[in-house]
């Protein structure tokens, strides 16, 4: 009787499927080779993550309240229109303190219409009623040590090694934590991709050779924007760390911000 | 001498657990991305995928190339910060093509930095609108040069 089944048939058929499962990673890689040569992604070639560490100081007391960069980062990024930032420009109106009261300072208001990207409406404090009042732009804090990274179930944001905190659209599955996690505020659920979105440093201008968009903007040089492994002499970030006290948001969550500010009021968070 | 034999029990508990860690290894060849842990915990190619869009503010640099008369005029007055793109526009696609017309700017753009506002810092010029002499800025700064008459 003839059998279907014979032991050099099975070991043979054994033998091909194990082939195939060593083959297959092999093949993967080869795939990835040959796509990597002929497509293109757009991405510009030759940039190393390792060898750069960018670092953004931000001056409170050159902001003038444009919003050019907060309108800036809107059409750079394609951020979704509605109550959706990467940066925004805050107000700050600090009140004379109520006669005999004792105190040093009255109430604070704070507000962004619109994240500040068209102006800001007229001072609602009488202007003999202001202490003090000034504009402070705000962004990812670019965390030495990113609560949002360490919360995201998926892994799908990260540090990478030139300092930004980024997103990778395709793992992320938009549960939000990460936008909780954020003591800043700098991140946000994209009512388009329904995937958490935030400042990428302008990862697609920085890696060109090209200053984030906001930077480039801000027709007053509040926002200094530079590379901490590559510093000239004469760089206006050096400049700016030499002629100012700075200072960083929440230093006492341990984040290690790497956006640095100078002339801050204690009353900013 | 007797040979010695492996107990049954002990080789089917090698097999087995040959077999799952092999399952194990094979199916993360299969789930874990080519890119994973170039750099990190995460993606590499993430990377250049955020890398890969368009720029679209051209800086300061490409204007220049063939701008400079123009910046070299800006850079001699109190303008001097501004990048250009900060009342032109973003223009991207002008830079890269000379035959795209650029956006013509518009005479308010003056007031979004220079309106009297109390929360703006007290060195930057400030006007209030209504006391400030005629309607068009243009007609006596030249845009430029802001401190120079036409």
């Amino acid at each position: 009787m003839k059998t279907l089944f014979n032991r050099r048939g099975a070991l043979a058929r054994m033998g091909a499927v194990l082939a195939g499962v060593l083959a297959l990673p092999v093949a993967r890689t080869a795939k990835a080779a040959v796509q990597n040569f002929f497509t293109s992604s757009g991405a510009p070639k030759g940039y190393d993550p390792t060898e750069h560490k960018w670092l953004i100081c931000l001056d409170a007391t050159k902001c003038i309240g444009c919003g050019l960069c907060a309108e800036a980062c809107k059409k750079e990024n394609d951020v979704p229109m509605g109550p959706y930032y990467r940066t925004w420009v805050e107000r700050y109106i600090i009140t004379k303190p109520k006669p005999g009261s004792a105190e040093t300072r009255g109430e604070t208001l704070v507000d962004s219409p619109e994240g500040g990207m068209h102006g800001f409406p007229e001072c609602p404090v009488p202007p003999d009623q202001i202490e003090q009042s000034f504009f402070v732009p705000k962004l990812c804090n670019l965390c030495e040590h990113p609560p949002c990274v360490q919360v995201c179930p998926v892994g799908a944001t990260f540090k990478a090694p030139d300092g930004a905190v980024l997103i990778d659209k395709n793992y992320c599955i938009g549960c939000a934590f990460c936008v909780q996690a954020c003591p800043y505020g700098a991140r946000f659920l994209s009512p388009v991709t329904h995937t958490a979105e935030k400042c990428t440093l302008c990862y697609h201008r920085t890696t060109r050779g090209l200053k984030p968009a906001c930077v480039e903007i801000c027709p007053a040089e509040a926002r200094i924007f530079g590379d901490l492994k590559n510093l000239a002499p004469d760089d206006p970030l050096r400049k700016f760390y030499e002629s100012n006290r700075t200072q960083v948001l929440k230093p006492h969550l341990g984040t290690g911000p790497r956006v640095l500010y100078a002339g801050l009021d204690e009353e900013v968070r | 001498m007797r040979r010695f034999r492996l107990p049954p029990q002990i080789l089917r508990l090698v097999l087995l657990t040959l077999g799952i860690v092999g399952t194990y290894l094979f199916a993360r060849t299969l789930l874990v991305p080519q890119s994973f842990g170039e750099y990190g915990w995460y993606r590499g190619a993430a990377l250049e995928e955020i890398a890969s869009r368009t720029p679209v503010f051209a800086g300061k640099k490409a204007c220049d190339e063939c701008h400079a008369d123009i910046q070299h005029k800006l850079d001699q007055f109190e303008h001097k910060t501004l990048s250009c793109e900060a009342c032109h526009g973003a223009n991207r696609e002008h830079a890269l093509n000379h035959d795209v017309v650029p956006m013509k700017v518009a005479g308010s753009l003056c007031l979004r930095c220079h309106e009297a506002n109390p929360s703006r810092p007290a060195w930057f010029k400030q006007i209030v609108v209504k006391n400030h002499y005629g309607d068009k800025c243009t007609d006596c700064h030249l845009p430029h040069q802001p401190s120079q008459s036409p």
